[in-house]
């Protein structure tokens, strides 16, 4: 399969992804319980109310009209609006992605610039006391749950020593050191055991690829250990690695939202629980739309990255 | 890599390892104290008297009390009960679900594999969180929906790595075994197929239990999973945030408790997967060569010293020794045969000749030169000068041998680079001006391995071994992963090339009848010791050693 249909056909495979996505989580909110027209109008509500509002909300409708309704709004860019503020869901989520995307990046950076190199460095010692040292460290760290640790920073930073803001975010265009001082914690917190992960990931793969027969042909040529590290190594443990940086991505962007309340940063992790609580179930569905989205357009690019990497797929 | 999860007593090997050992008993004494949380526990874990708020470890208190003057130590005990249990929830949808689907997808493929996996790579590439989310807006809070959710994502998971696994397995020759001799697939499966999977099905489960723990703590945190007053670590760690200043040890004990758990729960699982995964380690180690003891005789002076000389060469590794005080020399021109069964330590020998042997071998050595260098001693970074440059090397199997990321070409100016100097566009021609001599199109040096045929990667493996002219050259089986007519050319080649450049060749192999047709002299190894060394002539007409008259019969020499 060439470069250009890889392409192609990976990007396609994404919108029946998205569908089958959107239209099982559509039909699961839709099986809730409760009725928004109760919960909007009070328990003193008639029946005639009721039925009005239901009508008003579209709630009348079989499950699939609905679904084919907020389709039609979501490829426009419309994902309704929540039931009890009439916000529409893009506006919420527009609002409070620029929090998730500073933690996650934040928690990514944190997990890849320790998790890599400290990767490389044990694999380059493997099996010696170095080596097992960090490797004990990451499989600690790989154990502290991110929520815990976060706690336990603030604990320390925000409320004893006040280094840090405890509790609220501030935009970058408000200030960016102060959007430095809100996020620097809760980035510390979210990248530490990605970066246990990371380093064990890459120490493990590169220790299979420094097993193979073509290092021991490069060393025999006289490589040193960087040549043989940079030039033959890296190269070919980058698809497993891109592999594991995919699933590295999704798991910090999912701890973000534990994250955030522990930090009180409002993301679209507490746009959720706040939805779930007062069940509002559009910006839930917006909510799970978007994250699904993001993570599946991060494993294609990184699968076409990865197919690229590969002569055997680049030449065809 | 199914093989060793099938040998008996794997268990037992397991918790032979110290760490998992470890980690097996916590694990074992949480199990006790969720078991008994009602004899353990010292107060009731939901409820308490307002006026114990806050109060500080005591004799009544172990742990002190929370804002509503619960016991903690009690909560603790009581919140592992709800910890082990969301993860037997987890691992028991995980497996109901998971290992039929994927056994079923690895072993009739077929349309329920097609479909089948579809739905699981999407699945497993959705937060599990976000699941749970989807699915506690639907419900409502509770363990039980979350853990739900949290279960239907492990058994993608499950199903996936079940289903790769019998795709390795049913390639085995026992499974085809039954299936001839007429078994139905129920049978193959459960009784073939399931065992020899397990263990590494039992790997997974135990770092999917971690992850559930990890799972029903976060949701629980966040008000999604248990809810107050419920005793979950993760519900207690939420709320004592509200009291930071007043009792932040209330923050330290379940966040500690939940790590513990978590920890005890991967190490088990790295542990167990170690026991079976390939042990070794980098080619990157390097050691130098030690001088043996005592130390050697000196070289006997006798005309031009040997291109290569190898003096009382041991390798161990621990305690058990692969080569003992090997002594081989090679003349220029000539061509040494070193032949044995294999583990007779042939490619070992070679490779000490590099100074490649990988850790944790050692290498002791009277001497080793090349080229009249000595590489006793030398440091690993001086080693380097000498690998490629004044010894070459080819080994065995010429497809693995070649980096399968970069081009011919630039494995090929690599060596050119380094020890001659040559600039990026030089060396290349100079690749191309090789790959021609060994009857390759010079068009194809922009090539990748994948490209090119076993013979033609060996005859490149060849030429790129004698690209900067060395003295010597180490060759490990060259013909053997090849067919009869190719291996024919690259031994022609061999000839062709060390009578152009007069290079000294150790031939490795363990087939008589190459090193019969081109070597000058051959040495026979046994259990790692040269057991005889003649001409090849003589070698063949009147073998000495009861060894290697033993080996030509066999061969039928």
């Amino acid at each position: 399969m060439g470069m250009a249909r890889l392409v192609l056909w990976r990007v396609l495979a994404v919108v029946p992804i998205m569908l089958v996505v959107s239209f099982v989580t559509f039909v699961l909110l839709s099986t809730n319980p409760v009725d928004p027209a109760e919960q909007l109008l009070g328990p003193t509500a008639s029946e005639e109310q009721l039925e009005a509002k239901r009508h008003e909300l579209g709630l009348d409708e079989p499950v699939l009209v609905r679904y084919a309704d907020w389709l039609g709004g979501a490829v426009t860019g419309d994902l309704g609006q929540s039931i009890y503020t009439t916000t529409p869901v893009a506006t919420s989520i527009g609002d409070r992605a620029g929090v998730t995307l500073s933690l996650t990046v934040g928690g990514l950076i944190v997990a890849l610039v320790i998790g890599f190199p400290a990767g490389v460095s044990s694999a380059m010692r493997a099996g010696r006391p170095a080596d097992r040292l960090t490797m004990v460290a990451a499989t600690a760290g790989q154990a502290v749950p991110a929520f815990w640790l976060g706690t336990l920073l603030l604990l320390v930073f925000a409320v004893r020593w006040s280094i840090f803001n405890a509790v609220f975010y501030v935009p970058p265009s408000d200030s960016v050191t102060g959007w430095l001082k809100s996020i620097v914690l809760p980035c510390i917190a979210l990248g530490a055991s990605g970066a246990a992960w990371i380093a064990r990931q890459t120490r493990s793969e590169l220790v299979t690829v420094l097993q193979q027969d073509y290092i021991r042909t490069a060393l025999a040529k006289g490589a040193s250990r960087h040549q043989v590290l940079f030039g033959h190594a890296l190269r070919n443990a980058g698809g497993p690695l891109l592999t594991v940086v995919a699933l590295l991505v999704s798991a910090v962007l999912s701890a973000s939202f534990v994250i955030e309340a522990v930090f009180a940063l409002p993301g679209l992790g507490s746009l959720a629980l706040e939805s779930i609580n007062r069940n509002d179930p559009a910006p839930v569905l917006g909510f799970v739309v978007c994250v699904v989205f993001v993570v599946v357009i991060v494993n294609v690019l990184l699968d076409l990255i990865q197919g690229w990497l590969n002569p055997k797929v680049r030449a065809l | 890599m199914t093989a060793p999860f099938a040998s008996p007593g794997w268990t037992r090997r397991v918790l032979h390892d110290r760490p998992a050992r470890v980690a097996a008993a916590f694990l074992v004494v949480l199990g006790l104290v969720a078991l008994f949380a009602p004899v353990l526990a010292t107060h009731d874990p939901q409820s308490g008297q307002l006026d114990d708020a806050l109060q500080e470890p005591s004799a009544e208190h172990w742990l002190g009390t929370d804002h509503l003057g619960r016991d903690e130590f009690s909560r603790l005990v009581y919140g592992a009960r709800i910890s082990l249990l969301a993860g037997v929830e987890v691992l028991g949808i995980a497996l109901l679900i998971g290992i039929p689907v994927g056994l079923m997808a690895g072993y009739r493929r077929g349309w329920f594999d097609r479909i089948g996996m579809r739905v699981v790579e999407v699945v497993v590439s959705l937060p599990a969180l976000v699941v749970a989310i989807a699915v506690v807006a639907a419900t409502g809070p509770g363990l039980g929906p979350s853990m739900l959710a949290i279960g239907f994502v492990a058994a993608t998971i499950m199903a996936r790595l079940t289903r790769a696994v019998v795709l390795a397995a049913r390639e085995e020759d026992y499974v085809d075994g039954a299936r001839v001799s007429g078994a139905r697939d129920r049978r193959i499966i459960v009784r073939h197929l399931l065992p020899n999977v397990a263990s590494a099905l039992v790997v997974q489960a135990t770092l999917l239990f971690a992850a559930a723990v990890l799972a029903e703590a976060a949701l629980s945190f966040l008000g999604l999973g248990a809810v107050p007053p419920q005793p979950s670590w993760g519900v207690m760690l939420n709320e004592a945030r509200a009291q930071f200043e007043e009792a932040p040890l209330l923050a330290v004990w379940p966040g500690l408790c939940i790590f513990l758990t978590v920890l005890a729960f991967n190490q088990l699982g790295d542990r167990t997967a170690d026991v079976f995964g390939r042990g070794g380690v980098a080619a990157l180690d390097a050691r130098p060569i030690d001088p043996a003891v005592p130390a050697a005789d000196p070289a006997p002076v006798s005309g031009s010293p040997p291109a290569l000389d190898l003096r009382r060469v041991s390798v161990t590794y621990g305690a058990s020794e692969v080569v003992s005080d090997v002594s081989v020399s090679v003349a220029g021109g000539e061509i040494v045969g070193l032949v044995g069964e294999s583990g007779a330590g042939k490619s070992t020998t070679a490779l000490a000749a590099l100074g490649l042997v990988p850790a944790p071998g050692r290498t002791r050595a009277g001497s080793i030169r090349v080229a009249g260098v000595e590489l006793v001693g030398m440091a690993p970074g001086e080693l380097r000068h000498v690998r490629g440059r004044r010894i070459g090397y080819v080994a065995q199997e010429p497809a693995a041998a070649l980096n399968p990321a970069y081009t011919v070409g630039h494995q090929f100016a690599e060596p050119l680079r380094w020890h001659l100097g040559r600039s990026r566009r030089q060396a290349r021609a100079e690749a191309g001006e090789w790959l021609e001599r060994v009857g390759i199109a010079p068009e194809r040096v922009g090539g990748y391995p994948h490209e090119f045929s076993g013979g033609e990667l060996q005859r490149i493996a060849l030429a790129m071994a004698l690209a900067c002219g060395p003295a010597v050259l180490v060759a490990d089986e060259p013909t053997t992963a090849l067919d009869a007519v190719v291996q024919a050319q690259v031994l022609d080649l061999v000839l062709d090339l060390r009578d152009e450049s007069g290079t000294a060749i150790l031939l490795i192999s363990h087939d008589l009848g190459v090193v019969a047709g081109v070597a000058d002299r051959v040495a026979v190894m046994r259990a790692g010791r040269i057991v005889e060394i003649q001409e090849t002539v003589a070698l063949f007409d009147r073998p000495q050693d009861p060894y290697t008259q033993q080996l030509l019969a066999v061969a039928g020499a």
